[in-house]
């Protein structure tokens, strides 16, 4: 009895090295689930200490963990169209660091306290073009669960995530009509100040 | 859904409430001042009224600042928690009605039985609806309602319309809404208790309107996009795939030439497409009046779709039935 029960603990601590490993690889060949799971993990991690870290704890300890999960310069890309030829050099770079910033902030405001939330992980499929879908849901204590699709694109050795669809609404394709009306309509400065006014508004609180 | 507005804990989740709540709510809009910009230089699909669309979400956004939101907040200030929640299981309980006819319009049987269960033991032990027990069993509140029923029936979406106070809509959905009217009791009840269904609506929709204010750049094209994207959500019951339209998006931009297919929103295309003819194109010497007249005339195609697909109801609910069996 004793021996099989050894034997359980040792299979379970390979088991429990083995997942450890998946993460350790994070940096190179991480599979998209792992991508997105060390992304959820991180976040439920800055929601238990948002209280502490306050705004700016949280973006700084954010900003590691999307960028390295985001492919934020495509995400960019994407949002403006083919408005995107018409920008110059410097107005393309410019807009890809203030909508990382944006993305960052975002998070930093809106993932800011606890209260026994968990993302769970549902099931992965590959899409048409090689891209990965990978299908999970937010737990909420009390509430409806929320889904969350993630759409995920390989880039050189690593996964990135690269469009989050929630309960049905897709962030990408919302921000895509935001940017390209307002880039239609008002022009590029005003984008990038109406930008601007978001990432200082979420700082403030 | 219950719990009304429990701060910021998710960007995405508040997504839901936005929807679910732009339908029910009074005003909609929410936010910041609409600058007028009076050229429309973009032409959606499925928004051809943009411009006239513009101008009555502005106006609800100052019947909303000025009139829905004081009143709300003093509602919700003067009416401690528990009596707030009640008020709005209360209301939630009675749309079951509604959502129970939807259920079997749209053939989902077990579904409408669940759905009847709910309403039952939450207008039973859950004291005429003020206590959700319902949830406590495992019963989730279900959102059906007419105009899911028609988009289920293939009756096309139509163009994107904001009523005056009520808010964002399709030509779909106006029959639908007024479906929903006759179905729901609180319309046969009279005013006073009207007029807290409305209120505890506009409070419970504070914690959309309040993301959208934080979140959007645009917030007309915010609340449309994700209005639109909900409501293709719902009435596919989240198995529209939003997840592929981007790698259509993605072409777009990365090879990026072909103009025309660029000008259209990917939302609601699903439903858009379906019949052309509904989401009218307009060309840009078109007038305002002449648009109205057309957005009135693409409803009132709406209308006669509905009154068909009523005609039809039969076939339509046989046909669901064969479906739902093979799955």
């Amino acid at each position: 009895m004793i021996l099989k029960n050894m034997k359980l603990t040792v299979v379970f601590m390979f088991f429990l090295f083995g997942t450890m490993n998946a993460f350790a690889l994070d940096e190179g060949g991480a599979t998209a689930k792992q991508v997105v799971e060390k992304f959820q993990a991180d976040l439920i991690e800055v929601m238990k200490d948002g209280k502490k870290l306050g705004y700016a704890g949280r973006y700084e300890k954010l900003k590691e963990s999307v960028s390295n999960s985001h492919e934020l310069t495509k995400i960019a890309r994407i949002v403006v169209g083919k408005e995107w030829e018409k920008l110059s050099e410097e107005q393309q770079q410019k807009l890809v660091d203030v909508f990382s910033q944006l993305s960052i902030a975002s998070y930093a405001h809106n993932f800011k306290d606890y209260s026994g939330e968990s993302f769970v992980f549902d099931s992965e499929e590959e899409t048409t073009r090689g891209g990965v879908v990978v299908h999970s849901h937010l737990v909420i204590p009390d509430d409806k669960p929320v889904k969350f699709d993630y759409m995920l694109k390989e880039n050189g050795n690593s996964w990135r995530i690269i469009n989050i669809i929630a309960n049905g609404v897709s962030d990408l394709a919302l921000k895509r009509s935001e940017y390209t009306t307002i880039l239609q309509r008002e022009g590029f400065d005003v984008l990038i100040t109406k930008i601007n006014e978001k990432i200082n508004n979420y700082s403030k609180q | 859904m219950n719990r009304l507005h429990k701060g910021n804990r998710s960007v995405k989740m508040q997504y839901t409430f936005s929807g679910f709540l732009i339908v029910i709510a009074l005003t909609l809009g929410g936010c910041a001042t609409t600058g007028d910009v009076e050229q429309q230089t973009v032409v959606s699909k499925t928004d051809p009224y943009e411009s006239f669309n513009r101008k009555i979400f502005g106006f609800n956004d100052s019947v909303d600042n000025y009139v829905a939101e004081p009143i709300s907040n003093a509602y919700k200030w003067i009416t401690p928690q528990f009596m707030q929640t009640g008020v709005f299981n209360f209301f939630n309980n009675l749309k079951n009605v509604n959502v129970v006819i939807n259920d079997v319009l749209q053939a989902k049987f077990s579904q409408s039985a669940e759905d009847t269960g709910r309403f039952a033991i939450n207008s039973t032990i859950g004291l005429g609806g003020l206590v959700d027990v319902a949830k406590h069993v495992g019963l989730e509140q279900n959102e059906e309602d007419f105009e899911q029923t028609l988009a289920v029936w293939g009756v096309p979406q139509g163009s994107y319309l904001v009523l005056p106070i009520l808010g964002p809509s399709t030509a779909r959905g106006i029959p639908g809404a007024v479906f929903d009217t006759a179905a729901n009791p609180v319309s046969y009840i009279g005013m006073p208790v009207q007029l807290l269904s409305m209120l505890n609506a506009r409070a419970s929709a504070e914690g959309a309107l309040k993301f959208i204010n934080e979140a959007a750049l645009d917030p007309y094209v915010f609340t449309r996009e994700s209005f639109l994207q909900w409501r293709n959500h719902l009435a596919t019951d989240g198995k529209a795939e939003a997840s592929f339209d981007i790698d259509g998006l993605e072409d777009e931009s990365l090879e990026g030439d072909n103009g025309a297919a660029f000008s259209q929103d990917s939302s609601g295309d699903a439903n858009a497409s379906d019949k052309p003819g509904f989401a009218l194109r307009l060309d840009e010497k078109t007038k305002e009046i002449e648009q109205v007249s057309y957005s009135f005339s693409s409803v009132a195609q709406s209308f006669d779709a509905t009154a068909k697909s009523f005609e039809q109801a039969g076939n339509k609910l046989d046909e669901l039935k064969k479906l739902r069996r093979r799955r």
